[in-house]
């Protein structure tokens, strides 16, 4: 991106990318190193980025990154519930529907916490980051076809959590 | 289609990633059957849920170290800036020559400012210098200044709004001390930059972004305004907001 500034680029993506790094690894403090060293690789490599989207590009960085330092599973893999409190509740909903929504929330949190990190990344860069299946193919480096069946299984799993007692349905818990 | 065709599909019509005959067909599908239907709507339930789920903004420290990561610009931003400038005389009639000069000369000093501040943003965050006098009580802060400045900035406790303050130094902008008060938004910095205006009229917020950071700036009763932030768009609005009410 001939006479664009690094900074520029990448400092309204970085956010995109601590996030990702953060549910990736389910801690801040290896977070920050993740991406501290993507940035340095960025840095790096930024010569030979594109017209392609910049803020895919520094997440598949990202997840090279973290794939390079922590793959190893379970490293990690504890995690602590709501430490910052960023929900966005429905502003409509009154005292008590709120409250549900709020334990509603948490419960999805945990449970995409406790997802295998391979659904629970496509999930991620699919709900928080809106990315399409070509985009999250690209960051993950996996075909289109394991992007949706990855999507398929993990929100299986989820809703299962979330709706044991509910067959098939699950809204009557939301 | 039949409810087996439509399971294999089920995600991939939610998020909007089926061709637009492909789409049509799952819709006729669900107008007969609640069964899948229930499956889409479970679905999109979740995906309300998930969304709501905390999102994890970078530190600071982040952001810094990606403002000060340097390599060499191949052009100058200087000679961008003047190139741009030319393409604006360009682009101008004469008639407005006069007008726009005065507007370019307001503009670009506003833009320096706007350059200068978020730069020292970044300076104070990287922990150079952010406070001079630590303190939450807007009473200790605004004394604190006396003696220090040539004038008095208001200085405002926004913590009952969720921006509580946290401390203030005194500046250097543009070779002139100025007041620099710290607030604070969970783990986001805000820098509220405060000096005497150059001309006494009321200016709107202007709203930019340098350096991937949020910059406000505003003019009232005298004094020019600087709000320096990586929070986003909103959040800093709300504080512009909540330091007019």
């Amino acid at each position: 991106m001939p006479g664009r500034v690094f900074e520029e680029v990448v400092l309204p993506h970085i956010d995109a990318a601590f996030n990702y790094a953060r549910w990736l690894t389910k801690s801040d403090a290896d977070a920050e190193d993740v991406v501290q060293d993507a940035t340095v690789r960025a840095l790096r490599f930024f010569s030979s980025l594109r017209n392609e989207d910049a803020r895919a590009w520094l997440l598949t960085i990202v997840r090279n990154t973290w794939y390079a330092r922590f793959s190893k599973p379970s490293s990690a893999d504890q995690h602590v519930l709501l430490e910052e409190t960023d929900e966005r509740p429905d502003e409509r909903l009154d005292p008590e529907a709120l409250a549900m929504q709020r334990q509603a929330i948490e419960r999805v949190q945990r449970a995409l916490g406790e997802l295998p990190v391979d659904f629970r990344e496509v999930i991620v860069l699919r709900e928080l980051e809106g990315l399409s299946y070509k985009e999250i193919a690209a960051v993950i480096g996996i075909p289109i076809g394991t992007v949706m069946s990855r999507l398929a299984r993990g929100r299986e799993r989820l809703l299962a959590v979330l709706a044991p007692q509910a067959t098939g349905g699950g809204r009557e818990l939301f | 289609m039949n409810c087996s065709d439509v399971d294999g599909v089920l995600d991939a019509y939610g998020d909007h990633e089926l061709g637009p005959e492909e789409a049509a067909n799952v819709r006729a599908h669900l107008d007969e059957c609640s069964a899948c239907r229930d499956q889409v709507a479970a679905r999109a339930a979740l995906a309300h849920l998930i969304r709501r789920v905390p999102y994890y903004s970078a530190p600071d420290r982040l952001r810094v170290a990606v403002a000060t990561a340097r390599r060499p610009a191949r052009v100058p931003p200087r000679v961008l800036a003047l190139a741009a400038m030319v393409i604006v005389a360009v682009s101008l009639g004469g008639t407005t020559v006069i007008r726009t000069v005065r507007a370019r000369q307001t503009a670009s000093a506003t833009t320096a400012a706007a350059r200068e501040v978020v730069g020292d943003h970044v300076r104070a965050l990287m922990g150079a210098h952010l406070f001079d006098v630590r303190s939450t009580d807007q009473h200790t802060v605004k004394p604190w200044f006396l003696g220090k400045l040539d004038f008095s900035p208001p200085v405002l406790d926004l913590a009952p709004l969720g921006f509580p303050l946290v401390g203030g130094r005194v500046d250097s902008i543009g070779g002139r001390a100025v007041a620099a008060l710290v607030y604070q938004r969970r783990l986001h910095t805000i820098n509220l930059f405060v000096w005497p205006a150059s001309d006494s009229s009321e200016a709107p917020t202007d709203s930019r972004s340098v350096r991937g950071f949020q910059v406000r700036h505003w003019t009232r009763d005298g004094m020019a305004f600087w709000a320096v932030s990586d929070l986003n768009d909103l959040e800093l609005e709300q504080f512009v907001a909540a330091l007019n009410r």
